[in-house]
């Protein structure tokens, strides 16, 4: 466990999509009709090998077309809760960092409508101009994902998204005293407590892996565009909580997340359809409820064709018992 | 590692845009008397009182010549002398013989809350005083800039020796470049 932790781990960090378990496809149990071609070409074969018992024609042929067993997945996947970690490492090497956690909704793991909030701190003291700029505030954003990936039945996401963000905060500037090179005079220069309101918009590439049961890791990238800011007389801001730094009109931002898929209410998928086939495909792949089904039906036509009744009858009937369309 | 790495993109991404300019000048525009644009014949220079730092005493008497002390003298005023009191203020030159431009920009004050210029022509002996009213505070535009100072406008006046009027065209004076003052000179432009 250890091991296969460690090492989605590695694989996640260094390699990120490109050989993690994302492309794997989990064993679906779905036969591919070329497969289901040839079992059939097989049990022909077998079948037609066996010696006739005495007063027993030879059994016809009859293929039923398969159908490709389609799991269908309920609306309402669960809820995902999510932290970031890119923040607080973000804040010990640079100026500026988060504290996020995000709440999210799965439906029908296609979907996923989220609320991320958290904490933003900017504490910078540029060393040639000797300014000060000084902000910790809350911010929300709310959005949504779209799993790109064709399978939504596998636990790994590749995901694009959109946010809209809005962060309402106060910050201090100072800086050294004003000195009026002309007609003299100096002034201090300390403005605390200018309000601020900011709104903005982000698009979210990312990608998340399951790591164990419930648990996955993903990073995600987002390019950012500020919408609009409360303009002050003294300064604008330098840097918004939950944007970043308001130097150019768009910024580019990141989450390295911990994820922990809350099933609260989620219904389990259930299967629409049931895989048959003529013959005895189903008997002979998986052990499944509906193949034990299938294989007794099948056993009691056979034993009822013994005494005269006909196999094709109890064929059909054995497809009809088990819910097939044909 | 993988996280350190994107922090250190993202940090290396980083630049600023600074304005080029270090100091806020109020821009002051040229028109004739029918509001034509043009590049002014003459040649212009601006020169501005500095605040007082002292005050001069100034005793006059009819027939005398007049005396001018930094500290009161109370023995001129038995004696018939009229005593008047100013202060000294001496003056700097902000622009130095601007020929045929059709702008100026010109610094402001940080914390006067009127500033006087003297215009000096070339070709005329008059000479023409411009007082601007304005308020001052402080901007910072992103930490690594600096602090700067912007203005705004309120009032304007100017004698008429070669200015026919002025106005505000735009009161806020900042680092965007924008006219702020618009005089319009006597006589107009001939076609």
């Amino acid at each position: 466990m250890g091991k296969s932790f460690s090492k989605h781990i590695i694989t996640l960090l260094l390699f990120g999509m490109a050989s993690s378990p994302l492309w794997s496809q989990e064993p679906q149990a779905i036969i591919q009709p070329q497969q289901a071609q040839q079992s059939r070409a097989e049990d022909h074969a077998s079948a037609q090998n066996q010696p006739l018992m005495p007063g027993e024609s030879p059994r016809p042929t009859k293929y039923i077309a398969v159908e490709e067993q389609k799991e269908h997945l309920v609306f309402f996947q669960g809820f995902t809760l999510s932290a970031d970690l890119f923040g607080p490492i973000a804040y010990l090497v640079s100026d500026y960092g988060t504290a996020e956690a995000a709440l999210r909704l799965n439906l029908k793991n296609t979907f996923f409508p989220i609320v991320e909030m958290g904490v933003g701190k900017c504490k910078k003291e540029d060393f040639n101009t000797k300014v000060t700029y000084d902000v910790k505030a809350p911010y929300a954003r709310v959005g949504f994902d779209l799993n790109m990936l064709k399978n939504k039945f596998q636990s790994n996401r590749l995901y694009l998204g959109a946010r809209y963000g809005i962060s309402n905060f106060k910050y201090d500037i100072s800086g050294p005293a004003q000195t009026d090179p002309i007609w003299g005079g100096s002034e201090s220069f300390n403005q605390e407590g200018i309000k601020c309101t900011s709104h903005w918009a982000e698009l979210v590439f990312g990608v998340e892996v399951k790591i164990m049961k419930n648990f996955h890791m993903g990073w995600s990238v987002r390019y950012k565009t500020e919408i609009a800011s409360t303009k002050s007389d003294y300064s604008k801001p330098h840097c918004i909580p939950g944007y970043g730094y308001t130097t150019n009109s768009t910024c580019w931002g990141g989450t390295y997340n911990l994820i922990f898929d809350l099933n609260w209410g989620m219904k389990r998928s259930h299967k629409r359809g049931v895989r048959i086939t003529s013959g005895n495909i189903p008997a002979q792949n998986t052990p499944t409820k509906e193949n034990k089904d299938i294989e007794e039906d099948k056993q009691e036509s056979h034993d009822e064709g013994a005494t005269g009744t006909g196999n094709e009858g109890a064929d059909a009937e054995s497809a009809n018992d088990s819910g097939t369309a044909e | 590692m993988g996280v350190a790495g994107i922090v250190l993109l993202l940090a290396s991404c980083y630049s600023n845009n600074c304005p080029l300019e270090n100091t806020v000048l109020c821009n002051y525009s040229f028109y004739d008397a029918e509001g034509n644009a043009v590049n002014y014949g003459d040649t212009i220079t601006v020169t501005t009182l500095m605040p007082g730092n002292k005050t001069e005493y100034v005793y006059r008497k009819l027939g005398n010549p007049v005396v001018i002390k930094y500290e009161k003298d109370a023995a001129l005023v038995e004696q018939g002398y009229t005593e008047t009191a100013r202060e000294v203020r001496n003056d700097t030159i902000l622009v130095n013989q601007l020929s045929k431009a059709s702008s100026m920009k010109i610094p402001m004050s940080y914390f006067n809350k009127i500033d006087t210029l003297i215009l000096s022509y070339k070709r005329i002996t008059l000479k023409d005083t411009i007082k601007i009213e304005h308020s001052s505070y402080p901007h910072v535009e992103q930490p690594e800039c600096g602090t700067y100072r912007f203005h705004t406008l309120e009032n304007i006046s100017a004698t008429d020796a070669a200015i026919d009027h002025i106005e505000i065209s735009n009161a806020q004076v900042n680092y965007e470049g924008n006219v702020n003052v618009k005089i319009y000179f006597n006589g107009s432009v001939e076609d």
